[in-house]
């Protein structure tokens, strides 16, 4: 008859405070789980996106990643890249601003025209129709984002007229004529994608421009046995002044900057979430405990020993805690997918970011949370059950 | 031999008015196989010295001997461990654990001094057939009448065979029907070598012991 066999009996009996102390758990442990999967839900989404665009380099012009700025000459640097034993493929991405109408009439003013060179296709993927480099022949092979080809009725095969404007230029240019090679899903692409990729010969004789202009970002895919790090000297050896991050490092500058508030926010609300549950736990085992002290007493007054008793209110704080952290787990995915349907309604998103995104390291964070809640919860009715007075409290109890 | 002796032991409570004695210097000594009962007024001091007596409770000044250990001199898990293989506790109010049946709460005395589980049964069994519950065994107490749960009290205080049954106020709960029934348990266990030290109002079951003892304003008077 061990302590967790006494604290299951127990739990058992006083069904109606175990039902209240497990739902407050499950609902306060699912809010816990929640703040889990947002302090770095947006980061491993972030980073997710990277990885699947097969680019584990960036080279970005002056200002760093978060301000866009052309790369001087870019042609040149990228020819360099691909001599270097540390890569593998390089790709060219410049994007403009662009007027883009069916043959129906219908037209969009202001949507964003990427062109790519090489095979950049991970920056999207395909949903009908073929890819850029499946287009063979095509002087302008165009894939249009889910949206804006719902908006503009148009399918593969079809033909459009695209204008591009490079910044701060008025363009009389006329436009030219593109063939829609497929509609993608752009991984950096909001829910209503006004987003347009086409290859950088194409980009330049839409814009109209008389030499092409530099990429916005240079991507490099290091070889497997080399590393992203390993790309990234090499290519600062090769053209010291450039601005070169791997993805890590990306992500290392967003984690500190753009999404450090999330990790605050979720780490004050799991603190008080955590503050919560102790406390339920805490009061209702308290509760019990001030309910059950002629029996304590008893107990100890027939000799089960200090540690037992402690041990058996340790264990029911575990079983109340544990189940309910337990039942916490779906309610807090559920509420968490039904959150981050609201929070990526969010305009100008990305349509494949999330919010909150599940990682093994949530799942034991928020058991190591649980357990020291159950042991703190326990704390005080433990050692009120362990310290309490054996004559006197039998004494009140038979007064009383 | 005496079981337990109590050398002039006096205990004070501290009060916000100043210290209250509920025992001034009583001494009394218990031989293997005695019945005793102490009777007298309420707040005279007799759970006080039982509670003393075994153990659940210190002296302010004297000492407590049981078996030749001065209980002082032995830690609380020392105290609790004689408790659990050497005494039995019957109180006015039961004290059995609701969410365990009539056998269970006989078991658990038992396993916490480490009796194994087949030992365990079968003394339960034992213990259940003697006091008359055999049938009761899987009920839980709130299935069970006053009289039922303390004939399981007092076959839960017998579990680990203890040299001496203290018993508080055993049939305070009690109707007279019952409380004879009880009395007459008692006799039993006291017959088949159990000494017994009960504290009580009741003046049939103080008849039943071999020693009766009155107490008045925390000292013994007879």
């Amino acid at each position: 008859m061990s302590a967790l066999h006494l604290a299951w009996r127990t739990v058992r009996r006083y069904r109606a405070q175990t039902l209240l102390a497990i739902a407050g758990v499950a609902v306060i442990g699912a809010l816990l789980f929640d703040m889990l999967l947002l302090s770095r839900g947006l980061l491993l989404s972030f980073a997710d996106l990277l990885e699947r665009a097969g680019y584990d380099v960036r080279i970005v012009g002056g200002g760093g990643m978060t301000l866009r700025m052309p790369i001087p000459d870019s042609a040149a640097i990228a020819g360099t890249l691909r001599g270097l034993p540390e890569i593998e493929k390089v790709a060219l991405v410049r994007i403009l601003p662009a007027r883009i109408a069916a043959r129906s009439g219908a037209s969009a003013p202001s949507v964003a025209l990427i062109g790519v060179s090489g095979a950049a296709s991970g920056v999207w993927t395909i949903v009908s129709g073929v890819d850029l480099d499946r287009a063979p022949g095509e002087p302008c092979p165009v894939i249009v984002g889910r949206s804006l080809a719902a908006a503009l009725g148009v399918a593969p095969d079809d033909e459009v007229r695209i204008n591009a404007e490079p910044a701060g230029v008025r363009s009389a240019m006329p436009p030219i004529a593109c063939r829609i090679a497929g509609i993608g899903r752009f991984a950096f692409g909001g829910a209503g994608d006004d987003t347009v990729a086409t290859t950088l010969e194409a980009l330049h004789r839409a814009s109209g421009e008389d030499r092409p202009g530099d990429a916005d970002l240079i991507l490099a895919a290091s070889r497997s046995d080399a590393g992203s790090g390993a790309a990234v000297a090499a290519i600062q050896r090769a053209r010291p002044g450039l601005a070169v991050y791997s993805n890590d490092e990306v992500i290392e500058q967003f984690n500190r900057n753009g999404f450090a508030y999330f990790r605050q926010i979720s780490l004050v609300l799991s603190s008080l979430t955590m503050v919560f549950a102790f406390l339920l736990v805490a009061t209702l085992l308290t509760v019990s405990v001030n309910q059950r002290l002629g029996e304590i007493a008893a107990l100890r007054a027939i000799g089960i020993g200090r540690r037992r008793v402690a041990a058996m209110l340790l264990w029911e704080s575990a079983l109340l805690v544990g189940v309910g952290g337990l039942l916490a787990l779906p309610l807090g995915e559920l509420l968490a997918l039904e959150l981050d349907r609201i929070l990526r309604q969010m305009p100008g998103l990305p349509e494949q970011l999330h919010f909150f995104v599940f990682e093994p390291r949530a799942l034991a964070v928020h058991a190591a949370v649980l357990v020291v809640t159950a042991v703190a919860a326990a704390a005080y009715p433990m050692w009120v059950a362990s310290r309490l007075p054996i004559a006197a409290t039998l004494r009140r109890e038979v007064v009383g | 031999m005496d079981i337990v002796r109590a050398n002039d032991v006096s205990r004070m409570f501290p009060m916000p008015a100043g210290p209250v004695a509920a025992l001034r210097r009583v001494s009394l000594a218990i031989g293997a196989g005695e019945h005793v009962a102490i009777t007298g007024p309420s707040g005279c001091g007799k759970s006080t010295l039982l509670h003393l007596v075994g153990g659940v409770d210190a002296p302010t000044d004297g000492s407590i001997v049981f078996e030749g250990r001065d209980l002082a001199s032995l830690s609380e898990p020392g105290r609790a461990r004689l408790r659990l293989t050497r005494i039995g506790f019957v109180f006015q109010r039961f004290f059995l654990l609701p969410m365990l049946t009539a056998a269970e709460n006989i078991e658990l005395p038992q396993a916490e001094a480490g009796v194994a589980a087949a030992a365990r049964r079968s003394r339960t069994r034992e213990l259940l057939a003697y006091v008359g519950l055999t049938e009761r065994a899987d009920h839980l107490p709130s299935q069970l009448s006053g009289g039922e749960m303390q004939r399981a009290a007092i076959a839960r205080a017998l579990a680990n065979r203890p040299a001496l049954l203290l018993a508080d106020e055993p049939t305070g709960e009690l109707d007279e029907a019952t409380s004879e029934t009880i009395a007459d348990l008692f006799d039993r266990v006291n017959a088949d070598g159990t000494a017994i030290l009960v504290v009580t109002h009741n003046p049939s079951l103080a008849s039943r012991a071999s020693r009766r003892l009155a107490m008045r304003s925390g000292r013994l008077v007879a």
